[in-house]
This record gives structure tokens, C-alpha cells and sequence, in this order.
């Protein structure tokens, strides 16, 4: 299973999301981007989530949306 | 309840946040950011309706409307927008962006209630790796930023190319902000304004919002001279994107000539 760097790393490829802690800030992922990023850590993980969690705060770095994914069940590294 | 004047942008994150309270499958139109939420207040352009399991902002734009919407799901949103008062019985535009395969709940569900699809719009990414040769890297001393003697002559040259209604054109008072904030490039001759290249800019990504040559002044290669110019100015840039209009060939062929490509996104403009 891919690690959420390597799912980040797929979507946007010319960005080292390891060395952000905000990519909205920093501009490497802008609202439109979560639609993706979401729908992809769906598939991999076989997780659904929830239109209440798609909000800046919880992909706002690795740290976040590794958070976001243990709510959901999910240990991701 | 009618639409009501949003008077902050409190009242905006509590609407929303009440409707994802009730929430099975939220669906919405609308990532706000705060500060230009705040604008359209201070402006009083920003309505609101706030429905049982869904609100409804409208942004007015001319003689339109922008419809954004927050709902606890594809159902919930159709049958309350069916109910929606709406505003001044205007024209309404709803954008919804997405994956292809990831939109269609939301598109059936805004035709169902009476939304007939107006335009389709692409996004474009052009991938800037450290160390990349800037097309070129040439400038043009022809080539500065706007100044506030231009705001005027540029809002008269988007309105001349681009549909408002499908463009998310900016009015006087953005493209104002705009030039003060150094996001325009323009090119002029003979103290006419031949061509610009609004932008904007966010950490190590940019985006074209704007890209114009006057009729009078097409040929010339003044197009190409701002796009140049602009990469050039942005080596920390790391992603260039933009949106176009998917059936206009000629344009999607010249930004796939400086490098841009499809990134999977697409907006659906829907019209009532």
C-alpha cells in the first residue's frame, strides 16, 4: 500500500511535499487538488471520506492527513 | 426565508458548518477563502439563503449571478434548490469542479433542478522543475506592470475576449487590486494597451488568469513576449496552471506549445 508521500508525489510530482508544513501556503496543493488527493487516498486505502473532513486544515501537511486517515481507520505512514 | 444580505464572513462558516452538522454526503461549489469573502462584504455583492439542509450564497457579477452551494447531499441539494427564492429573479452560474468520472452526482443534480450546462472549462498544468530553461528566458523592455491609469482599458479588453458569464472576469475594483498587488504585465503602443498577462501567484504555484493581445495588435508576437516574460520572472515557480475553455482549440493548442497539458481537472459551468 502507498504511503500518503507517495500518493502526494504521484498527483504533483515537481513537489517535495516533505519539506512543507502548509501546502495550501506554500502552494503545492490548492482546493481544487484535495477533490484529487481524496478521491485517491479513497481508492488506496478503500476508505470514503467524508465531505465534513474535506477541509483545508486536515491536508494542510503529511502530519494532518495521516491524522485524518487514522480517524478513518486507516494506519498510514 | 428570502436572500438576505451577508454583512460577515462569520455568518458565511456558520452557514456552512450548520449544514455539514446534518451531513451524510456533503456535497459544495464553494472553497471560500476568508479575505475574499470579506471583499465581496465589503462590496455587498455576497447574499445568502440558508434552507434546511442546504445554503445557498449568490455573489452578484454584473448582471448575474454566481451560485455556490453547501448541501448534505445530491438529493438534499436538488430539492432544496427547486425551493430557492434565489435573488432579483437573475441569471444564476454554478461552477462544479472536479475529476470527470467524480461530478456527475452533482451535475444531475443541478440539471434536475432546472440548471442547463453552459461551458466546460480545463485545467492546464506546465511543470517547471529546478534548473528548467524558461522558454526561452528572453524579455521585453516593452514589458512592464500596470499601473492604475490601466484598470479600465484592461476590464474594457477582458470584456471585449472573454464571456463574463463563463470567465469569472474580474470587475474594476479586482483588476484595481490586482495592479497593486504587481499581478499584471501589460505591453503598450502608442500609449494604447496592446496586450496584459494577469497572473497570480501562490508560493511555488502560479496561475494565468488572463492572457490577451488586442485584435489591432495581433501577429505582432506580443502574446508570446509576455508569456516568456512571465516565466522568466518566476524561478521558484514549480507548477504554472490555468483554466480554458475546452472547445477553444486555438488556445489549448497554444498553451500545449509552451508546455501546459490537462491535469484531469474540469469545471462544468451550469446556467438557470
Amino acid at each position: 500500500m502507498k504511503t500518503v508521500a507517495e500518493i502526494l508525489k504521484e498527483i504533483r510530482p515537481e513537489f517535495d511535499f516533505t519539506a512543507s508544513n502548509d501546502f495550501m501556503a506554500d502552494g503545492m496543493l490548492d482546493s481544487f487538488d484535495m477533490v484529487t488527493l481524496v478521491a485517491t487516498l479513497d481508492k488506496n486505502y478503500g476508505i470514503s471520506i467524508q465531505g465534513t473532513d474535506i477541509i483545508p486544515e486536515n491536508f494542510k501537511n503529511l502530519q494532518t492527513i495521516e491524522a485524518l486517515l487514522r480517524q478513518c481507520g486507516v494506519s498510514a505512514g | 426565508m428570502p436572500m438576505s444580505l451577508v454583512q460577515t464572513v462569520g455568518q458565511v462558516f456558520d452557514s456552512i458548518q450548520n449544514v455539514k452538522a446534518g451531513a451524510s454526503a456533503f456535497c459544495t461549489n464553494f472553497f471560500p477563502v476568508q479575505a475574499r469573502v470579506q471583499t465581496w462584504i465589503d462590496h455587498g455583492e455576497l447574499f445568502s439563503e440558508t434552507r434546511e439542509r442546504a445554503a445557498f450564497f449568490v455573489r452578484t457579477d454584473r448582471d448575474f449571478g454566481h451560485l455556490y452551494f453547501c448541501a448534505a447531499d445530491a438529493p438534499s441539494l436538488q430539492s432544496e434548490l427547486t425551493r430557492m427564492n434565489g435573488l432579483d429573479q437573475r441569471r444564476l452560474m454554478a461552477d462544479v469542479v472536479g475529476q470527470e468520472a467524480g461530478v456527475a452526482p452533482l451535475l444531475s443534480s443541478l440539471e434536475a433542478a432546472g440548471f442547463g450546462r453552459y461551458s466546460k472549462l480545463v485545467r492546464l498544468a506546465r511543470p517547471n522543475p529546478p534548473g528548467a530553461s524558461s522558454a526561452g528566458g528572453a524579455t521585453s523592455p516593452e514589458i512592464t506592470m500596470a499601473g492604475p491609469g490601466d484598470a479600465l482599458a484592461i476590464l474594457n479588453l477582458l470584456e471585449a475576449s472573454f464571456d463574463p458569464l463563463a470567465d469569472q472576469l474580474p470587475t474594476l475594483y479586482e483588476i484595481e487590486d490586482a495592479i497593486r498587488a504587481s499581478q499584471i504585465l501589460v505591453i503598450k503602443r502608442e500609449g494604447e494597451l496592446a496586450a496584459f498577462l494577469h497572473f497570480e501567484t501562490q508560493g511555488m504555484t502560479s496561475t494565468v488568469r488572463y492572457w490577451v493581445v488586442a485584435k489591432a495588435f495581433q501577429s505582432q508576437r506580443l502574446g508570446g513576449a509576455l508569456i516568456r516574460h512571465y516565466f522568466a520572472s518566476h524561478p521558484a515557480v514549480r507548477r504554472f496552471i490555468l483554466w480554458v475553455t475546452a472547445t477553444n482549440d486555438n488556445a489549448v493548442q497554444k498553451y500545449q506549445h509552451y508546455g501546459y497539458a490537462p491535469d484531469g481537472l474540469v469545471d462544468h459551468v451550469l446556467s438557470k
